[in-house]
């Protein structure tokens, strides 16, 4: 209960104030035909829980190659790979768990 | 009738026990053969049951991850998870973390096909993990029929296999103790028969003996004719314990008031010449004069084995003490005594502890068989080269 008042608050905040999830990620991939969400479940399709999921996201933003993307060859050969992040690894880190909190699956089974 | 019927010849309480021991055990060891074949044709059967409900699971596992799949897709416009009527499913993480199930059974994940709390489940792991899933599992209710069966089975197995084993024991049993059997029968036969050769000599003897007017004789013809009167006495002794033992439970009872004192006395007189040839001061103690409801040639039968094995086990110049006190008669001899670890198989029939002096090792025995025909409390104390105590209480 206190966790999802909190989080709430953390999201209703966010909105109010752009977080480093909103400036970073969504900022760019807004200019994709694909939406963030769509990346998030590719994720979730390999690498199965919290831990994997978020490692695999985070080593791909830092080192970002076409042989550990989650995203199709055609998707690839017509966007190309991603330039290598900027943030640093708590930024990074933070980003990731804001993206996690926001799509994951965990409470939203009906 | 056989002889050890007639005799009623039975076994000693050692080999009952030892009886009781072997068929406990060999119960209990096919009890155990039972319970482990039940067992193994249990997990066979529910193996079975289990192989054959495995191809259904599939199909629901399959028809479950398609629609796991859709969802998947379409999870930003729905987030219904799919339900059926036929089977429960659940699905976790890599992490085992469960991320949703339609029931609450409590699953393991480590075994791909099994059966808990009435509920079968399959565990599939899917080559994409959809919604995160790695474990997909999908329940269902086990009907029981094949239990139902399996138990049936086990039961008229169980109780035909038992019932086998039973007969096989028992003619085992009866096979084993045959040597056994013949010999007591033996023994027994022979004693009866030994008895019946002794009745008319010693009666004579012990006839005559008595007859003679002792003051009449000279001294030396006095101590032959008290060696003859002792001899006599011991053989009357020994063929009165025989009589007992093969006629005992056949004697009819006539039961009396009994004069513990004066039974006592008479009994002291009757010893007299069998102590004093072994130099054995025999006396007793009046605490308390007491009676007894009671046949009377049995008590003097039992007072006669108590002072036969007293004078008997007794060194030369030792003595005989008998306390007769309220309800109590104890018999204390100075004797060779008996390890403690053999009283307790004093009172059985032909244990014998000294081999030195003669006797079949029946007295006791027949002390015991009139104690327990009358309720009396047979106590004994004994130490070895001290002496032995009996008591007779009621």
């Amino acid at each position: 209960m206190v966790k999802s008042v909190f989080l709430s608050l953390f999201f209703l905040i966010s909105s109010l104030h752009a977080n480093i999830y909103e400036d970073n990620c969504v900022a760019c991939h807004k200019r994709l035909p694909v939406s963030i969400d769509k990346y998030f479940y590719k994720y979730l399709l390999i690498y199965s829980g919290e831990t994997d999921t978020k490692n695999a996201i985070i080593n791909y933003l830092k080192v970002p190659v076409k042989e550990t993307t989650v995203m199709s060859d055609s998707f690839i050969s017509r966007f190309g790979v991603k330039k290598a992040t900027k943030l640093n690894e708590s930024q990074l880190q933070e980003a990731v768990n804001i993206y996690w909190e926001k799509y994951k699956v965990f409470g939203k089974l009906k | 009738m056989s002889a050890s019927k007639s005799l009623d010849t039975d076994f000693l309480s050692s080999e009952k026990r030892t009886l009781f021991r072997f068929s406990v055990l060999y119960i209990l060891l096919t009890v155990i053969i039972i319970s482990v074949f039940s067992f193994i044709y249990y997990e066979l059967q529910k193996d079975l049951m289990l192989q054959e409900k495995k191809s259904t699971l599939q199909e629901y596992s399959k028809k479950f991850l398609y629609d796991l799949k859709q969802l998947h897709i379409n999870f930003d416009k729905t987030q219904v998870y799919p339900r059926y009527d036929a089977f429960d499913s659940a699905i976790f993480d890599n992490e085992k973390k469960l991320i949703f199930a339609t029931s609450d059974t409590k699953i393991k994940l480590d075994k791909i096909l099994y059966l808990h709390d009435e509920v079968i489940h399959l565990v599939n792991i899917p080559e994409s993990y959809y919604l995160g899933a790695k474990y997909v599992i999908i329940k269902m209710k086990d009907d029981g029929l094949w239990l139902e069966q399996t138990r049936r089975e086990i039961l008229i197995f169980s109780t035909i296999t038992f019932m086998f084993m039973l007969i096989v024991g028992y003619s085992l049993l009866r096979l084993f103790l045959k040597p056994m059997r013949d010999a007591i029968q033996l023994l027994d036969r022979f004693i009866k028969d030994t008895t019946h050769e002794l009745n008319t000599p010693v009666s004579t003897i012990v006839t005559n003996i008595e007859m003679i007017d002792r003051d009449m004789l000279d001294e030396k013809l006095l101590k032959k004719i008290n060696r003859i009167d002792i001899g006599a006495k011991t053989i009357s002794n020994i063929y009165q314990d025989l009589t007992y033992l093969t006629l005992g439970n056949k004697i009819i009872s006539n039961d009396e008031e009994v004069d513990i004192e004066h039974l006592v006395l008479e009994r002291i007189e009757y010893f007299k010449s069998l102590a004093s040839a072994k130099k054995v001061l025999l006396q007793m103690e009046l605490r308390q004069n007491t009676s007894l409801f009671i046949d009377k040639g049995k008590i003097s039968k039992l007072l006669d084995n108590l002072i036969s094995n007293a004078v008997k086990y007794n060194k030369i110049n030792g003595s005989i003490i008998i306390i007769v006190e309220d309800k109590k008669i104890t018999v204390s001899d100075t004797g060779i005594g008996i390890a403690k670890e053999d009283i307790s198989q004093m009172l059985e029939r032909y244990t014998r502890f000294n081999k030195s002096s003669g006797g079949f090792g029946i007295g006791l025995n027949i002390v015991a068989s009139i104690a327990k025909e009358y309720n009396l409390h047979i106590e004994i104390d004994s130490e070895e080269k001290v002496g032995t105590k009996v008591s007779v209480s009621w």
